[in-house]
């Protein structure tokens, strides 16, 4: 177990390089991720927002650099070991990724399905228990994804992300594509469930209201590498980067950054 | 997973799950102590199944969860405390948690908020019914497949007509990129095909008609056949295989992305760019392609007359010369251009049936290729009917 400043890191990214042919994306990437927070990966297209995730979760390999998941080196994980990891996180995909031929409760189910040996009639509490504490409604059981709208496809991947309990959850975009009440509701969700599960979120994202209303900390991707992390309002007031100065003190940003203190979510 | 008090235990030191139930004045207290975890719930569910609410002898007995001994709990806990908890609600007993932490509170307020929801069942279909359903929409689907299909060739036949008026609506490169992929790409594979089968039907041939002393008539037989019904059927169900496919995907996924409504509004029509040039190739490139197959396979029976019947090539050429007649041949092309259009009226009218998702698509490449291959057997019955019929 690593640990920096009495905080428990849970994943540490060190000197990571990636290439794909001759387009260089990362030269030396380092990043921590600490327990219980929420953190939002921000950075231009083509940074290698979704790259660095997928490599965090072994989905991609990196040409060098140490990744460590809860103080163990991932490159040095037998596939068993890999599998109790695995079994530790959950991932939100940015369309929901739901296996199309299966009902939604069947989806949540999954997961359990695959790692654990619970009865059926428990299977189907606890998925139907995630499904209502995502915030979808109870006829929307045993619908299949395509007769779901994109928002329920979000939230219905998030309600499988959480099937085994997860400690970190890892959203890709989470409010991409939603209308701005469908996403506001999202990172609503998001802070509620880290509230109630003691998740630790690692979010890639755009949305500059998600960043001020639920993120603990920033991290900044650019130059090929992270150039800065920090809180919403430290990146705000001392920019120090041309891109987080445009990003953050830009229109958009003023609009969206909070006029009093954080949201506070009953 | 919450761990009490945010203190990091190690998996090791986690006690197993396990609970007790006891009396203590008025009140019954169900001790939990221990992970409730997910990983555990199977365990802790038998147990708590087989408990039985308690029956307060009074109205003023109380429950409580003591869950101060819980190390660590996550939703499925919490919803087996929850279960445990409201069914004892139920049984009479006002119950309520003691030894929470300010984390596990969270969790267990928000598992009993959203715990009370119903699961709705599932919607029971009477197997009878859903036979009835599902014969009844096969049979409407090929009544509607015969219409659609009627109606899109209508349509094509239209659009050939105004495209002979004016002639500078045809896409000339995409004709030629469809003729070089459904045509020129398409022949050494179909010439492999039609060559082997031409040598496996002499070969076959030759064994049977031995038993009669005709092993000489196996050279006409595969010469007429290969002519009149191989060389063209062969061919015609690799192109459909082929290049049916490929128009179905290509224009399926185009209507996926919506790249065919960004047509229409941009004042192009699909009927122009889309389908002409590939009915137009394929009516081009199948002729072509089946003369090649014809020659393949008879060339495969030439092989096949040397090596068993020791017939040598030039012997084979001349044979063929007194067995073919000019009949025999164009009775085997003149069905090639219907095959050409049937496919491609086939595929391109499945890929512009295709709707949203990558399923729909996989489901109309497949009944494209069924249906291509099925029509161009049943316009060759056809024209060996009608064939016969004027004495070809």
């Amino acid at each position: 177990m690593i640990f920096e400043n009495e905080r428990e890191v849970v994943i540490r990214v060190r000197e990571l390089a990636k290439s794909f042919g001759s387009h260089q994306i990362w030269e030396s990437l380092s990043l921590d991720v600490h327990r219980g927070e929420i953190l939002a990966i921000v950075g231009g297209s083509g940074q290698g927002k979704s790259v660095l995730m997928r490599v965090i979760t072994g989905l991609v390999t990196p040409d060098s650099g140490v990744v460590t998941l809860f103080g163990q080196d991932a490159a040095a994980l037998t596939p068993a070991a890999r599998l109790e990891i695995e079994k530790r996180w959950g991932i939100l995909f940015q369309d929901g990724a739901l296996f199309s031929s299966l009902t939604v409760l069947q989806n949540i189910q999954v997961p359990m399905r695959e790692h654990l040996e619970l009865p059926q009639s428990m299977m189907d509490d606890l998925a139907f228990l995630k499904l209502t504490m995502v915030g979808l409604p109870p006829n929307a059981a045993h619908k299949h994804p395509s007769e779901l709208s994109g928002g329920m496809r979000k939230r219905a991947g998030l309600a499988r992300a959480l099937a085994l309990d997860p400690e970190i959850v890892f959203l890709d975009e989470p409010t991409a594509g939603l209308d701005p009440i469908g996403a506001t509701e999202f990172d609503h969700l998001i802070h509620k469930l880290q509230q109630t599960l003691g998740l630790t979120v690692y979010m890639v994202t755009h949305d500059l209201d998600t960043i001020f209303t639920v993120c603990d900390r920033v991290a900044v991707l650019a130059d090929k590498k992270i150039v800065r992390t920090g809180s919403p309002a430290e990146l705000q007031n001392k920019p120090d980067h041309p891109w987080i100065e445009e990003y953050f003190c830009g229109e958009r940003a003023r609009a969206a950054s909070p006029s009093e203190e954080r949201l506070v979510i009953g | 997973m919450l761990k009490r008090d945010n203190q990091f235990v190690l998996q090791t030191e986690t006690k197993a799950p396990g609970f007790r139930v006891e009396l203590r004045g008025t009140t019954f207290r169900l001790v939990a102590t221990g992970a409730w975890t997910v990983a555990e719930a199977t365990v802790l569910d038998e147990e708590l199944s087989r408990l039985k609410v308690p029956i307060p002898p009074t109205p003023d007995f109380t429950g409580e969860m003591d869950i101060s001994g819980i190390a660590e709990i996550d939703t499925a806990g919490a919803w087996l405390l929850q279960r445990t908890a409201s069914a004892w609600q139920r049984g009479g007993l006002r119950t309520r948690y003691a030894g929470a932490t300010e984390s596990f509170r969270i969790l267990i307020e928000e598992v009993h908020r959203k715990g009370q929801a119903k699961r709705p069942e599932v919607e029971k279909v009477d197997p009878i019914q859903q036979l009835v359903d599902s014969t009844k929409n096969a049979v409407s689907s090929v009544w509607r497949d015969a219409v659609e299909l009627t109606s899109f060739l209508g349509e094509v036949a239209a659009a050939t007509v105004r495209q002979i008026r004016e002639p500078w609506r045809f896409r000339t490169i995409s004709f030629f990129h469809h003729l070089d992929h459904a045509g020129l790409r398409a022949l050494p594979i179909i010439a492999l095909i039609c060559f082997l089968i031409g040598a496996v039907v002499m070969q076959q041939g030759v064994v049977q008609l031995t038993y009669f002393g005709a092993e000489p008539f196996a050279v006409n037989m595969v010469a007429i056949l290969a002519l009149r019904e191989v060389g063209v059927l062969l061919t015609a169900i690799m192109v459909a295989g082929r290049s049916g496919s490929a128009f179905t995907a290509e224009i399926g996924s185009m209507k996926m992305r919506e790249e065919i409504d960004a047509m229409r509004t941009l004042g192009i029509d699909p009927m122009d760019t889309l389908v002409m040039p590939r009915v137009a190739a394929l009516v081009v490139a199948l002729p072509l392609l089946t003369f090649m197959g014809d020659i393949a396979a008879l060339a495969g029976g030439g092989l096949m007359a040397y090596l068993m019947l020791g017939i040598d090539p030039l012997n084979y050429v001349d044979k063929l010369h007194e067995i073919i007649s000019l009949n025999h041949f164009m009775a085997g092309m003149v069905k090639t251009p219907f095959a050409a259009i049937i496919i491609a009226l086939v595929g391109c009218l499945e890929g512009l049936r295709v709707e949203g998702s990558a399923e729909s698509l996989g489901t109309h490449v497949t009944s494209a290729v069924v249906k291509a291959i099925f029509l161009v057997i049943c316009i060759d019955g056809i024209f060996a009917m009608f064939l016969a019929g004027v004495g070809v």
